[in-house]
């Protein structure tokens, strides 16, 4: 198993080299440059831009001094539309605010999506069942640009009970809307895999002999059923923790809390060619480290996968 | 190893053929077993009026969908709303355009999109997912690769640069959302074929000499059809809702051309603003179709589940 | 500008008349307890460095952080800020300025003269390549061009501190209105030493220093900034707010409902909603004039053939009714314009221009004459044209409004097109589009930074217009004293060849609580300095 984890990690090194190169020319074929503007630069103004941000080099000069400053000084560049700060300085600040609601969105999800999940699954077609689908479509009905604005209206004008937006270091009544906002869609689908798998699961051969032989059903459930039955939530829960820890550009933009999500749309909008690349490599580490830790859980729930990591 | 032990007793190899035999008249069980199922068909037939609506329902409609309602604009709060007098059974938008209009000639778009779209990319991810968990190794680290540039690549900046050089129309955005899409489902379905893969009857059939892909298709693929139908039914609507932020960056369709995803979008800014209807009845549509999607999935689930046989 | 008349700047000081340089609190006003002013801001700032600072919001900031020589007041006239005046040469090539004694840096330093220099010299050093380094070739400082292209060194530049409170600056022309280019956050003094100590991170709330009436005390991206009151102002004793704070809110209905829920003092108005709000809060909703223009440019290089009859450019301004877009479309008291130059400008009249006065039937035979002499529309040869502009909704309804207008009249065929602002500016600045939306915001409170555009050997000149008396006259202005009659001129010809379709000036919309005094509703460019504003009981 570590031997395993040991070779997949070796394999995040060509797929990171991959899509900083594929990144690095996409920005370049984008129409515009960073120092495009409304008001288009003198040539002398943009040629002086140019050359103290390296621009004017060779494409392979800049790729390869890209390269080098990441490797060999941990140094991801400066921001071209926030002078005063690096790619390190923006991701040290708004990632570990991504990082907050993104977790607690995510204990969100899987705290009330799964017993959900589980308990419709065991009353199918019970009033549970319906609450369980009713749930559901209401929180796909109301995507998270609905369902915010909605809810700043009810509990910050109406009620006053939370602040409308900002982050203020993270104080939990600045975290809750963020966090719930972002997970009420990802809840509704997490049950709804939970019930699906559980149903699929508790039909199988093996668990019609363990009821046959006379266990409970609680045993039934907790020893034999769910822990197979979460293997689908946690591959989907995988990629949708990353896409959480890492932002949602709307909660991100909606409620002002500085996380990293708008700065990966920000920097593609102002063609901060050094955000968006050291933002793509941020996600692209964090999904590596997802799904391996997806694997790694599959692996530990179900043996036989186990063993097929030699 | 364990499994190849129970793999070479001989009730395996009889279960593994029985399995076979029993997998020809599963498509047909599977049609009936759906047909049975009232939410699902009365769903089915949802969408299909939504077809027709999308189809034919401009001929209704007293406006054309981008004409403007000259005596509305500047009023709309107090006198756009729905109204059967002047023609705007649903009302006008922000612009003073009839909304029923609009909204016919955005289902039609939306449900095009949507469907090809989702289907298409969660097609795509579903086979590379299977690929990936079947063969393992060097396959999968390939196919894992691709998925994280996927998932890492800021598509804005993608959407940006295949509209400077391909330009726009309906198809270009097709295929770039199935591009920016194809892992859909594919981390799911390489989860499931992995732990499938290792199950006795897979390795009965194995042993009784069936190439890989018949396995996959007639043994793993009806064992998680149901993952790949319930994903397919959260990827169509979400494709739906995609669409907007495609167009958005120029890439698809443009005004006065419309679609659910512009419609519900342009409603929910001005939400808080006293006009719901331009919220409501595209959002309307958009839940009867996503209502529907979800319990053709569900039926469709429980239709193809095999254990039923 | 017209503070300094050129009669008297021979070599006599010419002393600031006015005094409203403090919070200019009536006798007898109850002050709030809670003296915190809070804001909205639509997006982070490019920088709180006054040589870096690109935006709007930023330089607001910087305003608050810093002091130049001059401040604006209420109405926009130049007001002393850590100069005291200025004497300008017999050529009006030499600037001398006197500063105040008394002013200080953040940490107890002098503000002196040599700190502007040291400034001034920043903002043009090819090191530092501040995009903003062309608002100092505006100013026409003496070597300055030469120094932004690296022809001489930084010292080269015409500007020198002869003691420690008396600036020199030498100008390569004369410039009208060079003085009143001094309230802008480019020519603000910096920080010789912090900068030199913490290079690249002197921003930072833990390492500026400042020499405005607040200073940074916390500062998160994307998030909030906060200044407090600098105990080291010079007129520390008459600011009022104990503290500012900017939130960066980009969404604006949600911000106006963070207004609404008392988080804010000041927001933006959404698009469209001014009406609603000013009947449901009169006191609070505002609009006002701002000094934008905005405008549909023909691509006059390598459009549509249509596009080179004057009547068929003509007949499309003409038959755009104005009073819809702006009253029933954008509905943010907006101006409908006629001519290119914003009304609101100082020291430009409008001149009179004959479709302005028409009423809108009149100006829709007009065109409808027009076309069909032309030979295109109805009954004529088609007309089809692609329109591009922008994402942006606001954008996007006045594109689907004046199209629809176009076909209904004149029977034009025109397709919309919406591109990402940056590939929208590439396409734009390349001539590769037919028609384009464009907008300009004035630089400075003088009608040259409009009519500029359209000279032929403009970088923004995005229709390509040449016009030979164009460009004539607004050369002679640039050094002219009393340029108003060559505008007029101008504008005539504009009118007359219609390159561009003026489409209507801007109007700043805005929610200010009716508590805050001081914002300066009636400056044109919307410079506000927190140290005059204050919040009054309720």
């Amino acid at each position: 198993m570590l031997n395993y984890s040991l070779r997949r990690m070796m394999a995040v090194i060509p797929t990171l080299f991959i899509l900083i190169v594929i990144c690095f020319f996409l920005m370049r074929l984008a129409p515009g440059g960073p120092f495009t503007s409304e008001r288009p630069l003198p040539p002398a103004v943009m040629k002086n831009v140019l050359e103290r941000y390296g621009l004017d080099e060779p494409l392979y000069v800049q790729l390869w001094t890209y390269i080098k400053n990441i490797l060999f000084h941990f140094d991801f560049g400066p921001s071209f539309s926030q002078k005063d700060r690096t790619v390190n300085d923006l991701i040290a600040q708004g990632f570990p605010v991504t990082l907050t609601y993104g977790f607690f969105s995510a204990v969100f999800v899987l705290v009330l999506g799964i017993p959900l999940g589980v308990v419709a699954a065991l009353r199918h077609n019970s009033f549970w069942d319906y609450v369980m689908t009713g749930l559901a479509i209401f929180s796909q009905i109301f995507p998270n640009f609905v369902l915010a604005p909605i809810m700043v209206l009810l509990f910050t004008l109406s009620w006053g009970l939370l602040p409308g937006g900002g982050w203020n270091g993270g104080q939990w009544p600045y975290v809750i809307m963020p966090a719930v906002a972002l997970g009420t869609s990802y809840m509704a689908s997490v049950a709804r895999l939970t019930r699906g798998s559980l149903l699929e699961t508790l039909s199988a051969p093996y668990i019609r002999t363990a009821r046959a032989k006379g266990l409970p059903e609680r045993t039934v459930l907790w020893r034999h059923a769910l822990k197979p039955s979460l293997l689908p939530v946690i591959s989907y829960m995988g990629p949708v923790f990353v896409y959480m820890i890492t932002g949602s550009v709307f909660i991100d933009v909606f409620f002002s809390t500085g996380g990293i999500g708008q700065n990966f749309i920000d920097a593609a909008y102002t063609r901060d060619y050094s955000v968006i690349l050291g933002l793509a490599i941020l996600y692209s580490v964090l999904t590596f480290a997802l799904t391996l830790m997806v694997d790694l859980v599959y692996a530990w729930i179900d043996p036989k996968v186990r063993s097929g990591l030699k | 190893m364990r499994t190849r032990k129970i793999m070479n007793s001989p009730a395996y190899a009889e279960a593994a053929a029985e399995e076979m035999i029993n997998s020809r008249s599963f498509w047909v069980d599977a049609r009936m077993r759906f047909f049975k199922n009232k939410m699902a068909v009365v769903s089915l037939t949802m969408l299909f009026l939504l077809a027709l609506f999308a189809a034919f329902g401009q001929v209704f409609a007293q406006w054309s969908y981008e004409e403007i309602d000259w005596s509305l604009l500047g009023k709309i709060k107090e006198q756009g709303g729905p109204n059967w007098e002047n023609g705007h059974y649903f009302g006008v938008d922000e612009l003073g355009r009839d909304l029923y209009a609009r909204v016919v000639q955005g289902s039609r778009v939306s449900l095009l999109v949507g469907f090809l779209a989702g289907i298409l990319a969660v097609c795509i991810g579903s086979t590379m997912g299977a690929i990936a968990g079947y063969y393992g190794g060097r396959t999968d680290q390939i196919i894992m690769g691709a998925f994280n540039i996927t998932l890492s690549i800021p598509y804005i900046i993608f959407f940006v640069v295949w509209q400077a050089f391909f330009g726009r129309s309906l198809e270009q955005m097709i295929l770039v959302m199935v591009i920016i899409n194809w892992t859909a489902g594919l981390l799911i379905v390489r989860g499931q074929v992995q732990t499938l893969k290792n199950k006795e009857f897979i390795d009965a059939a194995r042993m009784l000499g069936m190439s890989d892909a018949k396995i996959i298709f007639k043994h793993i693929l009806p064992n998680m059809l149901w993952v790949i139908v319930i994903y397919m039914s959260i990827s169509i609507p979400e494709m739906i809702m995609y669409e907007s932020l495609v167009s958005f960056l120029g890439v698809g369709i443009q005004e006065p051309n419309t679609s659910w995803g512009a419609l519900i979008s342009e409603g929910a800014k001005t939400m808080t603003f006293g006009t719901l209807w331009q919220l409501g009845y595209p959002a309307a549509f958009f839940v009867i179709a996503q209502v529907s999607l979800y319990y053709i999935g569900d039926g469709l689930r429980d239709a193809l589940d095999p254990k039923e046989r | 500008m017209k503070i300094f008349t050129y009669a008297l700047a021979l070599t006599m000081t010419t002393a600031l008349s006015s005094q409203a340089i403090a919070a200019n609190v009536p006798a007898g006003t109850k002050l709030a307890d809670d003296q915190t002013y809070t804001y909205r801001m639509l997006d982070e700032s490019s920088s709180v460095d006054p040589q870096l600072v690109e935006d709007t919001d930023g330089s607001g900031i910087v305003r608050d952080l810093f002091e130049g020589l001059y401040n604006q007041d209420g109405n926009g006239k130049s007001v002393p800020g850590v100069a005291l005046g200025h004497t300008v040469s017999d050529d009006n090539m030499t600037y001398t300025f006197t500063l105040r004694q008394d002013a200080k840096w953040s940490d107890g330093n002098p503000v002196t003269a040599h700190d502007f220099v040291y400034a001034w010299k920043r903002a043009v050093t090819p090191e530092l390549a501040s995009p903003y380094a062309w608002y100092m070739e505006l100013m026409s400082i003496k070597n300055g061009a030469e120094i932004i292209a690296g022809e001489m060194g930084p010292d080269a530049l015409g500007v020198s501190a002869s003691d420690d409170h008396t600036l020199v600056v030498e100008l390569s022309q004369p410039l009208p209105y060079f003085a009143d280019m001094v309230a802008h956050a480019t020519t603000f003094p910096a920080p010789k030493w912090a900068i030199e100590a913490h290079g690249n991170e002197w921003t930072r709330p833990e390492n500026i220093v400042g020499n405005g009436a607040f200073v940074l005390t916390e500062h998160v991206p994307k998030e909030r900034t906060v200044r407090e009151r600098n105990a080291m102002y010079w007129d520390n004793e008459n600011t009022v707010l104990d503290k500012v704070v900017s939130l960066v809110i980009g969404d604006d209905a949600q911000a106006l409902t963070r207004y609404r829920a008392g988080e804010l003092d000041k927001t933006d108005i959404p698009a469209g909603q001014y009406p609603t709000l000013k009947e449901e809060l009169p006191n609070e909703a505002i609009a006002v004039p701002r000094l934008c223009n905005y405008y549909f440019s023909y691509n006059l290089a390598s459009g549509p053939e249509a596009f080179q009859d004057v009547r068929v450019r003509k007949a499309l301004a003409l038959a755009l009714d104005r009073n819809v877009i702006v009253d029933q479309v954008l509905q943010g008291g907006q101006f409908p314009a006629y001519n290119f130059t914003p009304a609101a400008t100082a020291g430009f009249d409008v001149p009179s221009i004959d479709y302005a006065d028409m009423t809108q039937a009149e100006r829709d035979a007009m065109a409808m004459e027009l076309m069909a002499e032309a030979g295109y529309g109805k009954g004529g040869e088609p007309l089809a044209f692609t329109y591009l502009y922008n994402t942006s909704e606001a954008h996007q309804q006045v594109a689907i409004v004046a199209s629809q207008m176009w076909k209904q009249k004149l029977g034009v065929d025109v397709t919309l097109e919406n591109q990402e602002w940056k590939v929208f500016l590439e396409n734009r600045g390349n001539q590769n589009f037919e028609m384009a939306r464009g907008a300009w915001c004035g630089d400075y409170n003088e009608a040259s930074t409009f009519l500029d555009l359209l000279v032929s050997s403009s970088g923004y000149n995005d229709a390509k217009y040449n016009n030979a008396r164009v460009d004539e006259l607004m050369a002679s202005a640039k050094s002219s004293q009393a340029p108003g009659p060559l505008y007029t001129e101008v504008e005539q010809i504009l009118a007359d060849e219609m390159p561009v379709v003026p489409v209507y000036h801007y109007s700043a919309n805005m929610m200010l609580k009716d508590n805050v005094e001081g914002w300066p509703v009636n400056n044109v460019q919307q410079k506000y300095y927190s140290k005059d504003m204050y919040k009054v009981a309720e």
